[in-house]
């Protein structure tokens, strides 16, 4: 069984066991991660934000990210991105808080942790 | 003989004399002339070569992003195009233009300059399922796309100081129609005279002349854009002759394609309430929705009609005489051979075509004012007014027009005429104010309530003086005592605080006393700590209003308004994050340079595991706490808020949350007398309305690897089984669990 298998059935383990076991009135849920709507809109400005990065058109790659965080404010990526952004244009303090709203969004088990944790690093010596 | 010659000569030097006097007096008035039309040309030139229109500001509204997923309905579009004055047809829609093809529905998008980003027109198909976009296509190329952005609405605008509205149009933008008709209908010899036209004023003249009073003009379109730009409307012959002396000189200055596109953009065209609408770009999208590259024969015809007489041939006061005007204009037209015979029938026979009404000039004015009160401190009122400013807005017409509907609902519960009510909605995520009210009337522009109204907010203030509690040694099962209380304040006055319903509770945990929002317990916890402690997080949200801290204000009598209690929940609903609440995200001048951008900020001002508990607590309130209605209307789903209720019941609150909405509604008096109504059977009755209309995803906790979930029974604050039917799953932090278990409740 491949480890992503492995970590899908215990992650359904825990969800149905919490759901049986869960008081009748506590209705809230914790966060299942599922695929969200408008989920290629955001991938279409990141990438946008990607490409104007690349060109160090940071004002842009701004405007592309805000408008894929107003789609999707809960995505991770488009934070981590906004850090990259704010961090090449040389705003410590926007890297930081960026990358700060990113991990809170990112789970431990994601390869996005240890980008955060590196973009962190970086944001730190500006 | 020299007596004699002297007598001869004196008669001789008097002509010489004269003429001389007569030479200087010609000289001083060639030169007063010289000065004079020196000063007429410096005039000119102040208008040409300077702004020469003081342009309005406008306001635009949030761009709406549309993708595949996204959550509106065919209705929710049209209403937004309905505001950018699209107009719904039948045929393929030109730009600014849509039509229904069944459930979908298809748009040709205006080009927009996005201050750097210019995005050409563009025909869409938008396809819906119920309450959602299923997908969009590109009509032309029959292209999927993942994502369009809609121009943005312009949800009103900062006027010159004379009431002038007015769009420009470029040279090259004027239709050689428009043109073509103005010189057929008013000027017939504009390209041959240099300004003024001799025989047009004779003949005006012995037309004015036989008929006793003024029935023919024979000023030419480069008169008329002196008088309309530099001159009174007095009729004087002095006034004639600086009319004729400044169309001379324009004629010798500017081109004529100049001075007509001057004169275009200059007339006076219609009247709308104070608003005195200029041009013919701004009539046309007033008028027919449509720019004026989309005019047809018979709009340009009632257009260039009504310049004889704006009044007189208003179309709305007036519309069979403007009917008229307009078919003698496409006569003309037809006679002049601008029109084949086709056309003319057509044209003629063709109603009016005008919207059924105009729209209004300013509809959300609680919004324009919270607006212009964050743009003061960067521009002044004459440059808002006057440099054409664009100012992108993070407000959403939608969810506005789903806060009106809802408040007016909401309002005929309590039938108190002198009720009123301030509303701010906003996205705690991002910090964008998406709408706002500020007294019942909402197109009222009267006192800003939910700016200005300084209320007390009452136990809006316990969800931050929780959190400051859970800082120290206390957590969410924390046993509280609710008993009497007497505190001897620093003016030696005692106070004794009471629960809202009179009554003593005894003891519990501290969620059960948070959710049913009992004081006595708090105001305990707090002089024992909990108020330092308060006043600096209100510090950090630049929230704490007085140098000396009353116990007191641990029971909300700190006064607020609902916009600034909004931004208190803003930080509690994004887990200690603070994001300014914002109404503008950017501003560019007119030829679309970007001058100030808002970026998006996000300051970790509080612990988000402790906010985490907090939140729970909030969602505790509407499960069943004092808000437990909310569980009764909006069953299976999750919500999280907090009732106030200041003494005598004169304010009533509701702060809550959903998955991407805070909206927090205050209700009271402008006189402060008594509403008879809490934050429950108040404020958070239209929460409800307004929810209901506007719709919403669950809230949902994050998650937090620090945190420990347990079971616990809210009477005694014990660990009970998970299978407890009557427990309360709550967060811990680590390490901190309630160490005594109790029988299940």
């Amino acid at each position: 069984m491949s480890l992503n298998r492995l970590i899908i059935l215990v992650t359904l383990v825990l969800v149905l066991g919490a759901c049986t076991t869960e008081p009748r009135f506590n209705r809230y849920q914790v966060p299942t991660g599922q695929t969200q709507p408008g989920q290629s809109a955001v991938e279409e400005l990141q990438g946008k934000a990607r490409q104007a990065l690349e060109q160090q058109a940071y004002q842009q790659a701004i405007d592309y990210l805000q408008r894929a965080i107003k789609i999707e404010p809960r995505n991770p990526h488009s934070w981590h991105y906004l850090a990259e952004t704010y961090w090449r244009s040389g705003d410590k303090r926007r890297c930081i808080e960026m990358v700060e709203r990113s991990f809170s969004y990112s789970s431990s088990a994601d390869d996005l942790e240890q980008a955060n944790q590196r973009l962190m690093e970086q944001c730190r010596q500006i | 003989m020299p007596r004699k010659a002297k007598r001869k000569k004196k008669p001789a030097a008097k002509p010489r004399n004269n003429r001389r006097y007569a030479g200087y007096l010609l000289l001083g008035a060639l030169a007063a002339l010289a000065i004079y039309l020196g000063y007429l040309n410096y005039l000119i030139n102040a208008r040409f070569e300077g702004d020469t229109w003081a342009l309005p500001s406008r306001v635009y509204a949030r761009a709406l992003d549309i993708f595949p997923g996204l959550v509106l309905t065919s209705d929710q579009l049209e209403y937004e195009l309905g505001l950018s004055s699209y107009l719904r047809v039948d045929a393929e829609p030109l730009p600014g233009q849509y039509r229904r093809l069944g459930g979908s529905l298809e748009l040709h998008a205006r080009a927009f300059d996005f201050s750097g980003e210019l995005q050409p027109a563009r025909l869409l198909q938008v396809f819906f399922d119920k309450d959602r976009v299923t997908a969009l296509t590109d009509s032309s190329s029959g292209v999927d796309l993942s994502l369009f952005r809609l121009p943005p609405v312009i949800i009103g605008s900062y006027y010159p100081g004379n009431g002038e509205d007015r769009l420009l149009l470029s040279e090259d933008e004027v239709p050689a129609r428009l043109v073509e008709t103005l010189i057929a209908v008013e000027d017939r010899k504009f390209n041959q005279h240099y300004g003024i036209d001799p025989r047009a004023i004779a003949r005006a003249l012995l037309a004015n002349l036989e008929a006793g009073k003024t029935v023919q003009g024979g000023s030419t379109l480069t008169q008329q854009l002196a008088k309309n730009m530099f001159l009174t409307p007095e009729r004087s012959l002095l006034r004639k002759v600086n009319e004729a002396f400044m169309a001379l000189l324009l004629e010798l200055r500017f081109s004529k394609k100049t001075i007509l596109t001057a004169y275009v953009n200059e007339v006076f065209l219609l009247q709308q309430n104070r608003i005195a609408v200029h041009g013919f770009a701004r009539a046309s999208r007033m008028l027919f929705r449509r720019s004026v590259e989309h005019l047809e024969a018979q709009h340009i015809a009632l257009l260039v009609g009504m310049v004889k007489g704006p009044t007189r041939y208003n179309p709305f006061k007036a519309p069979e005489t403007a009917r008229q005007r307009r078919n003698l204009v496409l006569k003309i037209m037809f006679d002049q051979g601008l029109l084949q015979p086709q056309e003319f029938e057509t044209a003629s026979a063709a109603p009016l075509g005008i919207v059924d009404r105009l729209p209004g000039v300013n509809p959300f004015p609680a919004y324009l004012d919270l607006v212009k009160r964050q743009l003061q401190s960067s521009y002044s009122a004459e440059e808002l007014s006057r440099r054409g400013l664009r100012v992108f807005t993070t407000f959403d017409p939608l969810v506005q027009r789903n806060l009106e509907l809802g408040l007016e609902r909401g309002l005929q519960r309590f039938a108190q005429p002198d009720l009123q009510a301030a509303v701010v909605v906003a996205d705690y995520l991002n910090g964008d104010v998406q709408a706002l009210v500020s007294d019942r009337e909402t197109d009222y522009p009267g006192f800003n309530r939910a700016l200005m109204a300084q209320r007390p907010i009452g136990s809006l203030i316990k969800p931050l003086l929780l959190y400051s509690l859970l800082e120290g040694e206390l957590t969410l099962a924390s046993k509280v005592k609710d008993e009497p209380i007497r505190i001897r304040q620093s003016d030696g006055k005692i106070w004794e605080p009471r629960n809202y319903d009179r009554e003593l509770h005894g003891e519990m945990s501290l969620y059960q006393a948070f959710i049913n929002s009992y004081n006595l317990p708090f105001v305990r916890l707090g002089v024992d700590g909990g108020l330092e402690a308060l006043a600096q997080n209100l510090d950090k949200i630049k929230l704490l209003k007085h140098d000396v801290i009353y116990p007191s204000i641990l029971l909300g009598t700190t006064a607020m308004s609902a916009y600034e209690v909004a931004q208190l929940y803003q930080v509690i609903a994004n887990n200690g994050y603070f994001t300014p609440l914002t109404t503008i995200r950017s501003v560019s001048d007119q030829q679309h340079q970007t001058l100030e951008r808002v970026p998006l900020e996000s300051h970790k001002l509080f612990d988000q595991a402790r906010m985490i508990q907090v939140q729970r607590a909030m969602i505790g309130v509407a499960e069943s706490g004092t808000a437990n209605y909310l569980a009764q209307r909006f069953p299976g789903r999750n919500l999280a808020g907090k009732t106030g209720t200041t003494s005598d019941a004169r304010d009533s609150w509701f702060a809550g949350f959903s998955r991407r909405l805070l909206t927090v509604v205050w209700l009271g008096r402008d006189d402060n007398k008594p509403i008879n109504l809490t934050g429950s059977s108040g404020a958070l009755r239209l929460w409800s309305d307004i929810m209901e209309i506007q719709g919403f995803d669950s809230f949902k906790l994050s998650h937090d690897g620090s945190l420990e979930w347990r079971s616990i029974n809210p009477g005694n604050g014990g660990l009970v089984q998970k299978s407890c039917t009557g427990g309360v799953l709550l967060p811990f932090p680590q390490g901190r669990l309630p160490d005594t278990r109790s029988a299940c409740p």
